[in-house]
């Protein structure tokens, strides 16, 4: 049973992450683009999540709390270019 | 915070004597420990008002997973029905909460309720700027909030 | 039993992802859609650590998909302030169908500063005072 749903599980996060490159990519402001890069992270913990189960690494859970720890330091990042830039 | 550092060493300090590190074993001991802590709480000025602190952040807890819930069912049927209802706007919420801490874990919470996300304060402290993703009814929104806040500052009062 | 609580706690959280992919692309303005992409996407990112945690069933394990979910947890409510209010300052454009904007009048660009309209109370209190029991005057 965990096989096939890991499998759905698999495409389901795929077509999040296909929805969420083309914010990235059509996203009319910067703003928008840092938001599709931060739920890119998220559904990326998802998937090394997923993926630890499938293939009984429990190790991988250390590259998801990378990951996350890497993705909140961009949003920060980003934010405080994008607000200095409007400052000068 | 301070009592529930001493609560979990007390759980611990249950679990090593007794030997059994297993789950059950060890809420048993927070729970003894519990009930040690509201007895020393009146000669121990760090501790005071422990025990009644403790039962109002598991409400407030069970309370914030049953709005988590409700908000999050709302904004995904706007998400996935092709007709929208939302009404988004900014408003300004005076806040009650006064410290940094008080109005930083407010903020937070809101934030973390789908419908509702803090934008910012204002420079002098007294009122929070929220988008809000449902203002059909204004008023009871502001209430919902008003309740929230108010059972944030219970727990951190 | 266990196979049955992680594969709904997995498709939980793929779902929550795929909602707030959803959103993402659907939703007119920025604010909006933070609205579905950051909470949708951390709850799914829990679910799934969730789901992590009941498949191993160890204490390892369970500790670090508990750091995880609390470190979600902490920051992303941050991650969102701070991007929607970056994103607000600069002048992204909202949705035509926002009703109501309280925050724009007391906005200065040019000082950056935020004016909260009611700088000559003294107090924020604007309740009535609670009748209190325990003190007799």
């Amino acid at each position: 049973m965990i096989p096939f749903v890991i499998n759905i599980v698999y495409f389901l996060l795929s077509l999040a992450l296909l929805l969420a490159f083309i914010r990235l990519t059509r996203g009319p402001s910067l703003p928008d683009r840092v938001v599709a890069l931060e739920l890119i992270a998220s559904i990326v913990v998802g998937f090394v999540g997923v993926h630890a189960i499938d293939t009984g690494i429990s190790s991988l859970l250390d590259v998801a709390i990378v990951i996350a720890l890497t993705a909140f330091l961009a949003a920060i990042g980003f934010a405080r270019f994008l607000e200095r830039g409007t400052q000068e | 915070m301070i009592g529930f550092f001493w609560n979990i060493m007390l759980a611990l300090a249950w679990a090593a004597l007794s030997g059994d590190f297993s789950g059950m074993n060890f809420v048993a001991g927070f729970f003894f420990g519990y009930l040690a802590l509201m007895v020393l709480q009146r000669q121990v000025p760090v501790l005071k008002g422990y025990s009644r602190r403790l039962p109002r952040v598991v409400a407030f807890l069970v309370f914030f997973i049953k709005e988590l819930v409700k908000a999050n069912y709302r904004v995904a049927y706007d998400v996935a029905t092709p007709v929208w209802y939302m009404k988004p706007g900014v408003i300004a919420f005076r806040l009650k909460a006064r410290t940094d801490v008080e109005i930083m874990f407010l903020s937070s919470v809101i934030s973390l309720t789908p419908g509702t996300l803090s934008l910012d304060v204002s420079d002098d402290k007294k009122v929070l700027f929220i988008h809000a993703m449902f203002l059909q009814d204004e008023e009871q929104l502001r209430q919902d909030l008003r309740e929230l806040e108010h059972k944030i500052l219970n727990i951190l009062r | 039993m266990t196979d049955i609580i992680v594969s709904i706690l997995l498709l939980a959280g793929a779902g929550f992802m795929l909602l707030a992919a959803v959103g993402i692309i659907r939703l007119p303005d920025l604010p909006t859609r933070m609205h579905a992409s950051t909470k949708a996407g951390a709850m799914g990112a829990m679910f799934t650590m969730a789901g992590v945690a009941f498949f191993f069933a160890d204490g390892v394990v369970l500790a670090r998909a508990f750091a995880i979910v609390v470190f979600i947890l902490i920051t992303s409510p941050i991650a969102a302030h701070v991007i929607g209010r970056a994103g607000y300052f600069i002048g992204t454009p909202l949705w035509s169908g926002t009703i109501k904007d309280e925050l724009r009048d007391n906005y200065d660009s040019q000082t950056h500063t935020l004016r909260s309209g009611y700088e000559d109370s003294p107090e924020s209190v604007t309740l009535p005072p609670k009748p209190n029991p325990d003190k007799n005057p």
